[in-house]
């Protein structure tokens, strides 16, 4: 499972970073936490406000950094 | 171009604005209103579109944020793309109930999206 943080680079970004890995972690997934900070990359999900996380392609939230509990529910 | 500034995660709600853009002179109206009430600083122009197509990243951007659409006519394709969704706009706009009605004539479209926005400000 690849798991994608689009964001600047922020500390929202980080924190969404850190909660999708220990959330992967904690359900025992296997993932890939990839960060993206080129705004050329991140627009081309069509996002129009970060942080967003994208699960194998899909963007699954924009504008809010999910919680651990949240993000366990999405994997 | 957005700009990084404009992606930023700044905690507020962007507003986007999205119109049907559909085939018709109302359609048309909805689309250059949309240009207008950006222009005018009421939010961003966003890809309806996108939404319709069930693209993830649009749908996802659209719930997230405060929007104004605009639909043509009562057919309401733009809510329609949005209700798909579960979406509820925060302003929905119908052009035909501002008083233009609908035809394939698009000779007035300047006087008429003036006429439209002044009814939606």
């Amino acid at each position: 499972m690849k798991i994608h943080i689009l964001g600047s680079g922020c500390q929202n970004c980080m924190k969404l970073a850190k909660n999708a890995e220990e959330a992967a972690k904690a359900k025992g997934t296997e993932c890939e936490v990839i960060k993206i900070t080129d705004i050329k990359e991140i627009m081309s999900y069509g996002v129009m406000q970060t942080p967003a996380i994208v699960i194998d392609g899909k963007v699954k939230s924009v504008g809010r950094v999910l919680s651990v509990e949240e993000i366990k529910k999405l994997l | 171009m957005l700009e990084e500034k404009d992606l930023c995660c700044n905690g507020s709600a962007k507003t986007l604005i999205l119109a049907c853009a559909g085939g018709s002179n109302t359609g048309q109206i909805s689309n250059k209103a949309m240009i207008e009430l950006e222009k005018r600083g009421m939010g961003n122009a966003y890809c309806l579109a996108g939404v319709g197509a069930d693209l993830s990243g649009f749908v996802e951007s659209a719930r997230a944020a405060n929007t104004i659409l605009i639909d043509g006519c009562p057919i309401g394709c733009g809510k329609k793309s949005f209700e798909k969704h579960g979406i509820t706009p925060t302003r929905y706009i119908v052009v035909t109930e501002l008083g233009i009605e609908k035809n394939h004539n698009f000779d007035n479209l300047e006087a008429e999206t003036e006429e439209a926005i002044r009814k939606m400000l």
